[in-house]
């Protein structure tokens, strides 16, 4: 016998609720209290998808914007201002 | 939000069958503290300030080459820090470079190259058919798209997503302040964005 108990599905389905709630209301348009598991995991891989994405757009301007930055600039002030506050 | 906890399940399993379950993390649960912990001020404050020394540290070392990549690196590392090591996904991200390094190194030493491949416990394989293989297969989609989290169980790789969103959804916070108040500083003279207004509570 394993070590670990038999997780059962009353304790897999309570997790999967938990996570449904935290999905934007987008994707729990039918307000239906129990949607599939199957479903909730494949909006949470969309909704992981599109937070990734975000991340890299934010990357990608924040980069662009340190490109055009130099030492003196009110950027690079700002930044330090930040950094201290 | 009640959220399952092993304390619970020791008691549980005490009383059925009188053994005492082994606690076989010692760490934690990342999910315990979800909401909460990324959506203070001051872990979004501790975040910024980490990421803002990654990217004057980029910024001013010339000898790095000035990819996009760098950023998202620096803005993935500062996440998984200022998770403290309280989950998977987040020592997994930090050992990430340690092993690419690594991989690097020793490929230029023998010459030829293979990044080493984890292959999945077969054991696990048995495990898994119990369950539906629809729902086994969206879990492992889910379990590519967490850090370190491919070959982790169903309800601890729910636990890590939990955490992981939370913690998501802070860094993209934060690094939409930042990349505001930097862009607003190249357009006028005006000082940083009334920082109440962002979109974080407490």
């Amino acid at each position: 016998m394993s070590s670990r108990s038999r997780i059962t599905e009353e304790e897999i389905n309570e997790l999967i609720s938990k996570l449904q709630s935290l999905l934007p209301d987008q994707a729990r348009r039918r307000g239906s209290s129990r949607a599939s598991a199957t479903k909730v995991l494949k909006e949470t891989c969309n909704y992981i998808k599109s937070l990734h994405r975000e991340v890299d757009d934010l990357s990608d301007r924040l980069s662009d914007l340190m490109a055009s930055m130099d030492s003196d600039s009110p950027q690079a002030e700002i930044l330090r201002n930040l950094l201290r506050s | 939000m009640a959220i399952p906890n092993s304390e619970n399940g020791d008691s549980a399993a005490m009383v059925r069958g009188g053994r005492k379950r082994k606690r076989r993390d010692a760490a934690p649960e990342p999910g315990h503290r979800s909401f909460s912990t990324w959506r203070t001020e001051s872990i979004e404050k501790r975040y910024s300030s980490k990421l803002l020394e990654a990217l004057r540290r980029i910024r001013n070392d010339a000898a790095e080459p000035r990819g996009n990549g760098a950023v998202r690196d620096a803005a993935d590392r500062a996440l998984a820090v200022a998770a403290r090591g309280r989950s998977r996904w987040s020592r997994a991200i930090l050992s990430r470079r340690a092993i690419k390094l690594r991989a690097v190194r020793r490929r230029r030493q023998r010459g030829m190259g293979e990044l080493p491949r984890s292959l999945p416990h077969p054991i696990e394989r048995r495990r898994r058919r119990r369950r539906s293989e629809l729902v086994q297969k969206k879990a492992e989609e889910l379990g590519r798209l967490v850090p370190g989290c491919r070959k982790v169980s169903l309800p601890a790789l729910l636990e890590e997503t939990s955490d992981y969103i939370a913690a998501l959804e802070m860094q993209i916070r934060a690094m939409s302040v930042i990349a505001d108040a930097v862009s607003t500083a190249g357009g006028s003279s005006v000082g940083l964005p009334d920082r109440s207004g962002s979109p974080s509570t407490g």
